[in-house]
């Protein structure tokens, strides 16, 4: 399988006629292109269907390879139209899309603490256009985002030309972003991280089974909540109508700050992590978007359950 | 026990660096990349053993980038904060 990288698949000119479409013709315009495109990379792109098939193969086990086909195609519309919407926030400004966040009070008594919070996200849903939503939040919105030069896929603000509603934290800075993110969180301020994907070698996952099989997931925003005794809030986002996206609150974790530090240690914070992806893609499985093999070469940990020993 | 011993002592007790004395760690030694080989998860321990140890925050990137050269390096840092 060719290696994963986060740049589009598209290229800049392929991004500009969907743009156009969303801008003279509306959604429904750009998801008709969408529906034929899609079509396309199932049927024509094998080495782009490949990279859905380490989730898909393992959320349905059984399945023959036309049903295969067809569940590719639901994930990959699901993702154009996340995309689009995405550009629809930017373009036809973010009323077009509704965003229901019924839990917002509960996050917000969160961040009275004053011990600021690390909203874990994933690579589901409307991931990145649920950004927007958190404009609505009173306090300050850090987002942990790595961005591959090469990328042409822009953000809705940069669609609006405008700043980002949010400071971008880079993982691959000095240090990982670590000393921002711990600076963030003594402010009493939002970090936003990604619980899904490492970056970098292996030394700062935990294999935790997932959708049967052991796979990789990051502890190190459990290791700093456990620093700064921030709590983890699992926030995932799904498309639930055409033009509505609904947050939802899918657990808060809180780190004891003598849980230590490993991986082995944090091994019960990560479980209940992935315990709600887990759910969420037993509730949303076409909106799963993480195509990254976090399976690959995981169970080669000497104990899977033990993960890191630092 | 000097600072720089008591704090080689410290990041080999809680980066739990196995198959290291602080014989193997030289005060100019970089702590991040090449040498040490610490990286960015260890970067969240060594504030904290600042913090815990010797009562000393970490408050910008610029600071840490500073004090995490070297032992060297955090033990000036540690004594320069200890005395404000």
């Amino acid at each position: 399988m060719p290696a994963w990288t986060s740049r589009s698949i598209g290229t800049r000119a392929q991004h500009r006629i969907f743009y156009f479409l969303i801008r003279y013709g509306g959604r429904r315009c750009a998801y008709l292109l969408l529906s034929l495109v899609a079509l396309y990379y199932v049927l024509c792109r094998p080495s782009i269907r490949a990279k859905a098939t380490p989730y898909l193969s393992r959320r349905f086990r059984k399945r023959s390879f036309l049903r295969r086909l067809t569940d590719s195609y639901r994930m990959f519309v699901a993702l154009g139209q996340v995309l689009i919407d995405r550009a629809i926030i930017g373009i036809l400004r973010e009323k077009c899309i509704e965003f229901s966040f019924p839990e917002r009070e509960a996050l917000l008594h969160l961040v009275e603490e004053g011990r600021g919070i690390i909203l874990m996200t994933a690579h589901v849903g409307c991931w990145q256009a649920a950004m927007a939503a958190l404009r609505m939040m009173d306090v300050p919105v850090h987002l942990v985002l790595r961005r591959e030069e090469g990328d042409v896929d822009l953000h809705y603000y940069e669609h609006e030309g405008t700043k980002a509603p949010f400071a971008i934290i880079d993982p691959t800075g000095p240090m990982g972003g670590v000393i921002e993110i711990m600076q963030v969180l003594k402010r009493g301020e939002i970090v936003c991280v990604m619980g899904d994907r490492r970056f970098g070698s292996r030394k700062g996952a935990v294999a935790v089974p997932f959708l049967g099989d052991q796979a990789l997931f990051p502890f190190s925003a459990f290791k700093i909540a456990s620093a700064t005794g921030a709590p983890v809030v699992v926030l995932l986002s799904h498309k639930s109508r055409p033009a509505r996206n609904d947050l939802r609150i899918y657990d808060v974790i809180r780190v004891k700050p003598d849980a230590g530090m490993s991986g082995k240690e944090l091994f019960p914070s990560v479980s209940r992590f992935v315990s709600a992806l887990e759910s969420y893609t037993q509730d949303h499985p076409y909106q799963f978007f993480n195509f990254f093999d976090m399976w690959e070469n995981a169970s080669q940990l000497p104990d899977g359950k033990k993960g890191n020993a630092r | 026990m000097t600072l720089n011993e008591q704090l080689k002592q410290l990041l080999i007790e809680e980066l739990n660096l196995e198959e290291i004395t602080a014989n193997d760690i030289t005060d100019d030694m970089p702590l991040f990349g090449e040498g040490l080989g610490l990286d960015s998860l260890d970067a969240v321990e060594l504030v904290v053993i600042l913090e815990k140890h010797f009562g000393v925050q970490v408050k910008s990137l610029e600071e840490g980038r500073i004090a995490f050269q070297s032992i060297n390096a955090l033990t000036a840092y540690v004594e320069e904060k200890r005395t404000k």
